[in-house]
């Protein structure tokens, strides 16, 4: 069974299609990356799989119920990281996780789950002291009370240092390791490509690409980068330029080893050195850049 | 039995907050007690040994009070804690949203009771006014009372667009539950006849009544009798704030 399957959801506020038709299935277990730019439908999808928002259209199952009819049952089975939402400012962090363990049956305890978010040091602060990452990192915290099934995290990591983001990272997939379906939506590509197998992107409201990670951005082009040799001219090269960008030429190519091969195979022939070369695969980014191209085009 | 565990863990983490929120300590607690204590005294003082007087001043406050603390309280703490977002992460905690909502207003009833019934223990000791004659019948209707009056301040932040004005669209209704119930003296007695009889429909109307009749010389039948009006005025307006919370009830700020 799916932990989350999708299909033909939409929803609208007034005249604004926020989510139009999509389709998509989370395995149990995996980690899934939602992503898109601000305003792409990617939180109103949440919201609604969460039991939050009723969809307009389409049907929606979350571990095997429907989130809004069945919410009693669902809840007990999910933890959510909102992307927005408030804490009381003048209880302490330990207070806040005491009175949220409160809610939760078998709940982690205190120290636990301080620890698990690396909070420990900052039990005795008040939430109105904390840092906008911080309060992140204590959101985590509460999602995770009672290790749950399902982990909705909208936007894990907004706010936070390099070193905490790199710990929540290790934190989600250590959860995932141990079984936890994790639903994630974020706009940093570094992240999604980090954590995630599978994703969708989303852009006004509709599903633009998706499937596995590593398959999606096999299907896309590589790209491979140099200073352009003095004396020679962009044409002259062996391979097809997309841009130059100062003196750096940059090649958009299905298959960059390959490229990059005929290139300093080229250049070793006219004693010239490629400085600064790069060849790497596609990226999240890369992906991103070329919906964006097109979309323009 | 969950959902009543659940209800009473966020009852508890309101009342932690209540008693750290400087602004309803002194906007509820300190203004209900100081005026639902001080005017009944200081009816005492100018008129001495006139008992139904100083007994109607205090139920008249209990009306302000109760209106003060349960429906104003209620209105402006869910409107700052909706458009703060607390109530949506209440929500995400798993907890259900009768438990959520019910834990919110049990506390802020509690409070109200509490306000109440320490105002009365105190203008008893202080004035000529003897205890209620039937002490368990006004707890219970001072308690039904705050219940429907915290849960219609629910039902009204329906109407509220945002936080900072959910004190000004709220305030009225403690000016026209204590003109109505005597609180501010005999103004009542010089309003239109139709104006009085509407004015006697509200909840804080049911709750001075029973009060005046255990307070006044009867029995426990009679008492008993004279609630029988009191007790459907209070489940018809309870069952209109259950009616417009469930059906309109924003657990969120408006989007646009």
């Amino acid at each position: 069974m799916e932990a989350i399957q999708v299909d033909g959801l939409r929803k609208s506020y007034a005249d604004f299609e926020a989510v139009r038709e999509i389709s998509f299935s989370v395995a149990k277990g995996e980690i899934f990356a939602l992503l898109g730019r601000n305003g792409a439908g990617k939180s109103t999808t949440m919201e609604i799989l969460a039991g939050f928002q009723r969809p307009d259209g389409g049907t929606v199952r979350v571990l095997g119920l429907d989130p809004v009819k069945d919410r009693a049952k669902v809840r007990k089975s999910i933890g959510i990281m909102l992307q927005e939402a408030g804490f009381f400012p003048d209880l302490t962090v330990a207070q806040t996780v005491d009175s949220w363990r409160e809610f939760v049956p078998v709940a982690r305890p205190r120290a636990e789950a301080l620890e698990l978010v690396g909070l420990t040091g900052k039990a005795g602060t008040k939430v109105r002291q904390l840092s906008g990452g911080e309060k992140r990192r204590l959101d985590l915290a509460l999602a995770t009370l009672g290790r749950p099934d399902l982990l909705f995290l909208d936007e894990p990591t907004t706010g936070m240092d390099p070193e905490a983001r790199k710990a929540t990272w290790d934190v989600v997939t250590d959860l995932a390791a141990r079984g936890t379906t994790v639903l994630l939506t974020t706009h940093y590509l570094e992240e999604a490509q980090r954590l995630a197998t599978t994703m969708a992107i989303m852009d006004k409201g509709a599903i633009v690409a998706s499937g596995g990670m590593a398959e999606t951005l096999a299907a896309q082009t590589g790209r491979v980068a140099f200073e352009l040799p003095s004396g020679v001219e962009a044409r002259d090269l062996p391979v097809d330029v997309t841009a130059v960008e100062g003196t750096t030429v940059v090649c958009r190519v299905p298959d960059p080893d390959v490229a990059a091969q005929t290139l300093l195979g080229w250049a070793g022939e006219r004693g010239l050195r490629l400085r600064g070369l790069e060849v790497r695969t596609a990226t999240l980014e890369d992906l991103f850049l070329d919906l964006a191209s097109k979309e323009k085009a | 039995m969950t959902t009543v565990r659940e209800t009473l863990a966020v009852a508890r983490l309101g009342g932690r907050i209540y008693w750290r929120d400087k602004q309803a300590l002194t906007a509820t607690v300190l203004t209900s007690v100081g005026l639902g204590i001080g005017l009944p005294v200081m009816m005492d003082r100018l008129r001495p040994g006139e008992t139904s007087v100083i007994v109607a001043q205090l139920l008249g406050m209990l009306a302000v009070s109760l209106t003060l603390s349960g429906f104003n309280q209620s209105a402006v703490s869910l409107t700052a804690r909706r458009d703060q977002l607390i109530l949506k992460r209440l929500r995400a905690s798993g907890l259900g949203d009768g438990a959520v909502l019910g834990g919110e207003l049990l506390n802020i009833m509690a409070q109200s009771v509490l306000i109440a019934l320490v105002t009365t223990v105190a203008v008893v000791n202080l004035t000529s006014a003897t205890a209620p004659r039937d002490p368990v019948l006004f707890t219970v209707f001072v308690v039904l009372g705050a219940a429907v009056i915290t849960s219609l301040g629910a039902a009204w932040t329906v109407v509220i667009p945002r936080a900072e004005v959910a004190a000004p669209l709220s305030i009225p209704f403690f000016m026209i539950a204590g003109l109505g119930a005597g609180a501010f003296g005999p103004m009542n007695q010089l309003l239109p006849g139709w104006l009085s009889t509407v004015l006697d429909l509200l909840p804080t109307a049911a709750v001075v009544k029973v009060g005046g009749a255990t307070f006044a010389d009867g029995t426990f039948a009679g008492d008993l009798q004279a609630a029988v009006v009191p007790l459907l005025n209070l489940s018809v307006w309870a069952a209109i704030a259950l009616l417009v919370i469930s059906r309109r009830f924003r657990w969120e700020p408006r989007r646009s």
